[in-house]
């Protein structure tokens, strides 16, 4: 499958990277903004990105999965990342993401049939005070419990929560 | 200029100096796995830490710069707890395989365990993360992703010094493992390399994969003859088999060795070297194929001609410059080889192909004779009538021959080195074989040593010679390489 990087995205990634000293200390948002643009990171996407920036293709892929922000595969409507770090872990988030991993029959890393949910757990999100933490596309929610899990998966299954879905 | 003092011992550096470096300097050994002298610091391995006065944690010696007035202990309770507990951290998800691990024997993770650990493992095998064992990568390397430390010592070698980055760290935490682009070949020509600089078995060279315990290997210092370069080798061998050769570290020359040059041993085992002469195609014994090739010589004694070889040690090019003045007493001869020369790629690969051009221009000061260009001209023109000359150096004048239609007697050591139409061929011991001088593009003078005996019936050059030139012409009096050197 080809992919070119769109002008649009260019002219966007022109204007970026010349507020950084280096092309590589340009990758992580231009990352960010490729992300936008399809929901994930596919493999030849690295690949332009890594021509365009004129690094080398395992650079942009090391950076790529390092981070849990970036997406390798399509995800839902609502990308649910739970915190797996230790103060999340401490306050109840194994208890969290064993419930999602029920109510939404699947597990970490898969997406519900009707493609409305994808699960993940994710590295420390720097929201400790606030464990557990569990972020959804771009949002934060925070000190949750399972009464609080539940209303906010109901919410978003009949579309309550505006301004948050893809 | 800073002065610091380790282990009770003062010791003043240049500015810049890291605590490693200047411990060294003292004859002190730190320990340390992602530190490399040729390589940038990453300091992640933290195998290195020392105890510094005044300061609230442990240092890494590697990345930490000596201060004036700078008080480290590299030995106390303290150090040796942290490197044990370092290295119990490496240990982890390390492979308990040894026993067929090529690296055992010179193995990082081996020595320092006997240094500072000997601990029994808290983790069981069973909770180990495993990966994929036996990942082929490129031509010359076995990469097992399950041994590795992520040192990434390979991941730097990559980047810094052959510049093709084929490798990095995916992932991250215990998850994380080197690889390439997926379909990428580990392919650069200074691959091999990082087989060496692993400092645990997760590189490891196709090669040398299971062909011998590294304890039993004997270690002679050589030269590599791959090209111009000459780059100083170390030659691991044993039973008179060749098994692998490594880069010995210079300043002048080398810190690496490319992968080429490493693999220059197998044309010396190679099924098809010569045992025997050959005449046309087929083989005979060495003894009439000097009788024959000699009377073809006879045939013609005032319009033979000799060339030297680029590709031969100063000793053999003088015994064919005695052969052409002593024994022939003809005027045609050349020992005028001057290729462009000079490092190709930026690292160590010379524009010359050949290791001693220089060498065989220092016969030709002794010696004298013809410039390259017209003893060419003369074999293109047909005027003479046998060429005598080592196979690669004859190869120079392919057209000539075919245009002038000269007799030619080559030397060879392999088959697939005779060159088309050569009516005699006359077999040679390989320079690991035999001992002999090359001077290289900067015209360092370099001695091969001999590392294993030469088949049956199969001499050094320079006593092929003195054999032929008994045959035809007069005796030389060829007793060593020196007698050579002697008359000119």
């Amino acid at each position: 499958m080809a992919f070119t990087l769109t002008n649009e995205f260019k002219a966007k990634a022109d204007k970026l990277r010349a507020g950084y000293p280096r092309p590589d200390a340009a990758l992580i948002p231009l990352l960010q903004e490729l992300q936008k643009d399809r929901g994930f990171m596919a493999e030849e996407a690295m690949d332009a990105l890594a021509a365009y920036l004129g690094l080398p293709y395992a650079r942009v892929k090391a950076v790529v999965t390092f981070y849990t922000m970036f997406n390798r595969a399509p995800v839902g409507k609502y990308h649910l990342q739970v915190c797996r770090n230790i103060s999340c872990h401490m306050a109840g988030a194994p208890g969290l993401l064993a419930r999602l991993r029920e109510k939404l029959a699947i597990e970490e890393g898969e997406t519900t049939k009707d493609g409305l949910f994808t699960l993940s757990s994710v590295e420390c999100l720097g929201a400790c005070g606030a464990a557990p933490v569990m972020q959804v596309n771009e949002d934060y929610f925070e000190k949750l419990d399972e009464k609080k899990l539940d209303d906010l998966l109901e919410d978003m299954r009949h579309g309550r929560l505006r301004g948050m879905a893809r | 200029m800073p002065k610091i003092t380790i282990d009770g011992k003062t010791l003043e550096v240049a500015k810049g100096t890291t605590v490693l470096t200047a411990a060294q300097q003292l004859g002190v050994h730190i320990p340390r796995y992602c530190y490399h002298p040729k390589l940038s610091i990453s300091g992640n391995c933290r195998m290195c830490l020392v105890e510094v006065e005044k300061a609230p944690k442990l240092m890494t010696a590697c990345s930490t710069e000596a201060a004036d007035g700078m008080v480290v202990h590299t030995a106390t309770d303290k150090v040796k707890a942290a490197r044990r507990d370092v290295l119990e951290f490496l240990l982890i998800n390390h492979p308990l395989d040894c026993p067929i691990c090529d690296q055992a024997g010179e193995c990082g993770l081996q020595d320092y365990y006997m240094d500072y650990s000997r601990a029994k493992s808290r983790f069981a095998q069973a909770d180990k993360v495993r990966r994929e064992k036996r990942r082929v990568m490129g031509p010359h390397l076995v990469l097992d992703n399950e041994r590795c430390i992520l040192c990434t010592r390979c991941v730097r070698f990559c980047s810094e010094v052959t510049k093709t980055s084929e490798l990095e760290v995916m992932e991250r935490a215990d998850h994380s493992f080197i690889d390439a682009k997926e379909g990428r070949a580990l392919d650069n020509d200074y691959s091999l390399n990082i087989a060496d600089i692993c400092p645990v078995g997760a590189w490891t060279s196709r090669d040398f994969r299971f062909k011998q315990r590294v304890w039993f290997l004997k270690k002679t210092p050589g030269v590599c003859l791959g090209c111009a370069t000459g780059c100083l080798t170390e030659i691991h061998h044993n039973e008179g088999v060749i098994y692998r050769i490594m880069p010995r570290p210079n300043a002048d020359t080398n810190t690496w060795l490319c992968d080429p040059g490493r693999m220059a041993y197998k044309a010396a085992q190679a099924g098809d070297r010569l045992k025997k002469g050959v005449i046309k195609n087929g083989l005979i014994d060495l003894e009439p194929a000097l009788r024959e090739a000699a009377s073809r010589i006879d045939e013609h004694h005032e319009a033979a001609a000799v060339l030297g070889s680029p590709w031969l040690s100063v000793e053999d090019n003088a015994a064919l410059a005695r052969f052409a003045k002593d024994g022939l007493k003809t005027k045609n001869y050349s020992f005028d080889f001057d290729p462009e020369q000079g490092i190709k790629d930026g690292i160590l690969i010379n524009k010359d192909p050949a290791p001693n051009a220089a060498g065989a221009r220092k016969v030709k000061a002794a010696a004298g004779g013809l410039s390259f260009k017209e003893l060419s001209a003369k074999v293109a023109s047909g005027e003479i009538k046998v060429l005598v000359a080592e196979a690669r150096a004859a190869g120079l004048l392919k057209e000539e021959l075919k245009a002038g239609g000269a007799r030619l007697i080559v030397f060879a050591m392999n088959r697939s080195e005779i060159p088309a139409g050569a009516y005699a061929t006359l077999p040679y011991a390989s320079y690991f074989e035999t001992p002999g001088t090359f001077i290289n593009f900067q015209g360092l003078e370099r001695r091969t040593e001999p590392t294993a005996a030469a088949a049956e019936g199969v001499k050094p050059l320079w006593a092929v010679i003195g054999k032929l030139s008994a045959y035809s012409g007069g005796s030389l009096r060829l007793e060593s390489a020196q007698d050579a050197l002697k008359g000119i």
